[in-house]
């Protein structure tokens, strides 16, 4: 197990490396670049000149390129060209929040599927399974910015609600902490619960269909210890893996919902990077937010051994 | 029937822990009702929220041109000098001025300023600001606003002396802007930059910023002008989408919002809210990448120009609330001359298809208009690809992301583009900097030696009067010759909560907050 681990953990060199060069090479193919983008219709061709220098953009790309990943690899991001300042601290800061937002959109949306999905897949085309099937298919297809902005529209014109705006953080005053990120929770919580819904009922019939279930059934077990003593258990590996991509890619930060509700989170801090075409915080982010994908990644198989004790990660497999 | 029951319960839970959110909000808006029908007014904070569309990268006001920034250093950092409503020079940190010769201006500061450090304001921070400013390490944007100095000299605490290479017409206009903000040594050298401090010795100072969520600028308890300013806070919550600015300003979380024309009959019959608008010293344009063939001929152009109707473009683009306006519009006063009555701006296509003719295009061609993500050019450049259509001009519009509109737009990797030009407020801003041949926002290609003279001649002539002929010449030549068609002059909103007294924008200080009252 642990080689195996030692193995993934190696992996990530390559991954991470491939990654940055790709970010790099992007940043130099998008149209526009990061001068134009601060001075606009002030640039001048000294005023170029003086910027390059001072940013280091007047030298070769490879340059540039070994000089900032020299740096990265001792956990140097350097500086944000527009803002001057330290990327690492930066993302780290703008990570917490992002993760805590990540954790209450992830148990929401459990505690609004699982028991939604059990229940369908145990009234099986029954009028509630039916329910159950057409909300899992509206929180799967309505995209989580039209939901948010018609949760928006309709709380600020009906109730006269708009969540506090300026973000404070869950150890300096938890309980305004806690409503300003409550909403967004439940926004992104309820479009990824659509899709782990669907999942639970369709993992759980196939298990029930199983032979094993039968035994178990014929045996005289009661459906409540044949649901959640036998089936539910393995029904469960279908539903961590959709789990895990889920969490891996909301800790990349959801970046629609931070843009509206003004949450400071990782995925605006990417995004401000990519439309100023400031490089250092696009790959210094997107780095990041690999490494957080391919730990969560990481992380979900080996809850896999623990759910199924038939899975073994045996080195030099 | 247990689950069941659980199932329900958490439901009910989830439900009333968003109703009872829901329900704070009302409730204290009906206390405040309550409130004011006593009659002692309770105290109301002192605080002004703003809900702003972006966010600063930095505050350094020598470094910085982006709107979001300079609304917030604006005030934070003072000038030496000011302009009125009527664009009269009025002191700011300099008391009086004069102007013994036409290179030589001796300015007297003002005493007992104080930079929010607690430091006295002296002249060496202006010798040392504007040193700074063009020394080329400082890669500072409004170098060309002053590298005609020449000297800088220090003649006592409160005065110092400025001497310029030869006559600059608009320096003091250009010592208007806060690319000239006074700064003080010793927090620029203790920090490397001004980007994430401040420091200055304007009406508010820096006290909190959350990146990509809020600033926080508390008033400056030693504000040179006597009981000013009358907020406690400006609180800045950026806020990126209109809809959620919109739904923060309905339920009172902000006070004040800028926002474009179109958003009016959101807040319609909302009697909390307040439109306050002035005219912009903006001008839309449709600019011509002049290195083409097609655009060279300037038939072609003004044939363009004879093809659009400005007035329908106003009238679908603005809801008839813009002017018709020329790159000199008319909130610069004196300066500007009568666009409308112009011939080139009446419509007559009989006359746009002669030209077309004329120039070897009796058939019109197929062309593109490049537009970038405002709303109201975007739309401009659809009524334009419309009304071309009846000269035989095929143009398909190309929507840009705003790095590729600026990167479109500096490497002339455009045919027609449509887009919106602050004019400033000297006409050696609005003429030279956008058409005269060396101009650095003259990225069309436009070169005209009768235009360059004027031009040149407009920066060293200091009476007032014989400046106003010799850019009022030049604007006729430029618009004769239709680099760009002007298009519009704008109007700006704000929409803001009732409770905000005294707040009049106009435009050249459109964010004067210093005697704001909240109700």
């Amino acid at each position: 197990m642990r080689a195996y681990i030692i193995r993934r953990l190696m992996l990530l060199i390559p991954i991470l490396l491939g990654i940055s060069l790709m970010i790099f090479l992007i940043m130099q193919f998008i149209p526009g670049d990061v001068i134009s983008g601060m001075l606009g219709i002030e640039e001048t061709p000294e005023l170029r000149a003086q910027l390059e220098k001072k940013l280091g953009l007047d030298q070769p790309l490879y340059k540039q390129y070994i000089n900032w990943i020299s740096k990265a690899v001792r956990g140097d991001f350097g500086t944000s060209f527009r803002t001057g300042k330290d990327i690492f601290p930066e993302i780290m800061s703008r990570f917490k929040i992002t993760f805590q937002l990540t954790i209450m959109a992830a148990i929401i949306s459990w505690i609004i599927a699982i028991p939604l999905g059990i229940l369908s897949a145990m009234k099986r085309n029954s009028i509630i399974d039916g329910f159950v099937r057409f909300i899992s298919l509206l929180g799967v297809s309505v995209p989580s910015f039209a939901l948010a902005t018609l949760a928006i529209l309709l709380l600020s014109k009906g109730f006269n609600y708009y969540p506090s705006v300026g973000y404070v953080d869950i150890t300096v005053d938890p309980i305004r902490n806690l409503e300003i990120m409550f909403l967004p929770a439940i926004i992104l919580g309820s479009s990824m619960a659509g899709s782990v819904m669907r999942m639970t009922r369709s993992s759980l019939l196939e298990t029930l269909r199983q032979d094993f279930i039968k035994t178990i059934r014929a045996k005289g077990a009661s459906e409540k210890v044949v649901l959640f003593v036998h089936s539910l258990k393995n029904a469960l590996i279908p539903i961590i893996t959709l789990i895990g991509m889920q969490i891996g890619s909301l800790l990349g930060g959801a970046v629609v919902i931070e843009q509206i509700f003004s949450i400071p989170g990782l995925g605006l801090m990417t995004l401000t990077g990519i439309n100023q075409r400031d490089f250092p915080v696009v790959q210094g982010c997107v780095l990041f937010i690999a490494f957080v994908y391919v730990i969560v990644n990481l992380t979900v198989d080996i809850l896999y051994t623990y759910i199924d004790p038939r899975i073994t990660y045996k080195a030099g497999r | 029937m247990r689950k069941k029951l659980l199932l329900v319960i958490s439901t009910i839970l989830i439900l009333s822990l968003i109703f009872s959110a829901c329900a704070k909000e009302p409730t204290e808006n009906a206390d405040n009702l309550g409130a004011e029908q006593h009659e002692e007014k309770p105290k109301v904070e002192q605080v002004l929220k703003y809900g702003t569309d972006a966010e600063p990268s930095g505050l350094d006001p020598h470094t910085i041109s982006a709107t979001a920034a300079i609304r917030i250093f604006g005030q934070i950092y003072n000038a030496l000098i000011d302009v009125d409503d009527d664009m009269n020079f009025i002191p700011e940190l300099a008391e009086s001025w004069e102007q013994p010769n036409d290179v030589t201006y001796i300015f007297k500061l003002r005493k007992g300023v104080k930079f929010h450090n607690g430091r006295e304001m002296v002249a060496d921070d202006v010798k040392y600001s504007f040193e700074r400013v063009l020394d080329p390490a400082t890669a500072a944007i409004g170098q060309s606003y002053y590298n005609m100095i020449e000297s800088i000299e220090v003649l006592g605490d409160y005065e110092v002396k400025f001497t310029l290479k030869e006559p600059f017409a608009p320096f003091l206009t250009n010592l208007t802007s806060l690319y000239g903000a006074i700064v003080p040594k010793e927090v620029v050298e203790e920090n490397g930059n001004l980007m994430q401090v401040a420091c200055g010795t304007g009406p508010f100072k820096l006290k909190e910023w959350i990146p990509d969520n809020r600033i926080v600028l508390v008033k400056n308890e030693d504000y040179f002008e006597e009981g000013k300013p009358t907020l406690d806070a400006i609180e800045y919550y950026v806020m990126t989408d209109e809809a959620s600015r919109i739904a923060a300003l309905r339920t009172g979380n902000v006070h004040l919002v800028k926002l474009p024309a179109a958003s009016k009959p959101l807040v319609e019959g909302n009697e909390d809210i307040v439109i306050k608008s002035y005219q912009s010293n903006d001008y839309t344009y449709l600019g011509f990448n002049l290195t083409l063939d097609k655009f060279k001929d300037p038939r072609v152009r003004q044939a363009i120009s004879y093809a659009i109707n400005r007035q329908e473009i106003i009238d679908m683009t603005y809801d008839g609330e813009a002017e018709v306006s020329g790159f000199v519009p008319s909130a610069m006063g004196r300066w500007a001359i009568d666009y409308a009555s112009e011939d080139l701006y009446k419509q007559n296509i009989e006359k746009a298809k002669q030209l077309m003719a004329e120039a070897g295009y009796p058939n019109g061609f197929e062309t593109t208009i490049a537009v970038g993500l405002l709303d109201d050019i975007r739309s401009t450049g659809e009524i334009i690809q419309k009304q071309l259509e009846a000269i035989g001009i095929k143009a398909e519009i190309q929507n840009l992301e705003t790095g590729q509109y600026i990167d479109a737009w500096s490497n002339k990797k455009h045919e027609m583009m449509a887009g919106r030009n602050g004019a400033g407020s000297d006409p050696n801003r609005a003429v030279a900097f956008f058409f005269s041949t060396e101009g650095s926002a003259n990225v069309w290609g436009y070169s005209n030696p009768d235009v360059d003279k004027l031009c040149d001649l407009g920066k060293k002539t200091v009476d007032e009067d014989e400046r106003e002929k010799i850019y009022k010449e030049a604007q006729k030549l430029i618009l004769n010759d239709c680099p760009n068609l002007f298009i519009a002059s704008p109007m700006e909103y704000y929409f803001v909560r009732k409770e905000v007294k005294n707040f009049n924008p106009w435009t050249f200080n459109a964010e004067d907050f210093k005697e704001i009252i909240i109700e």
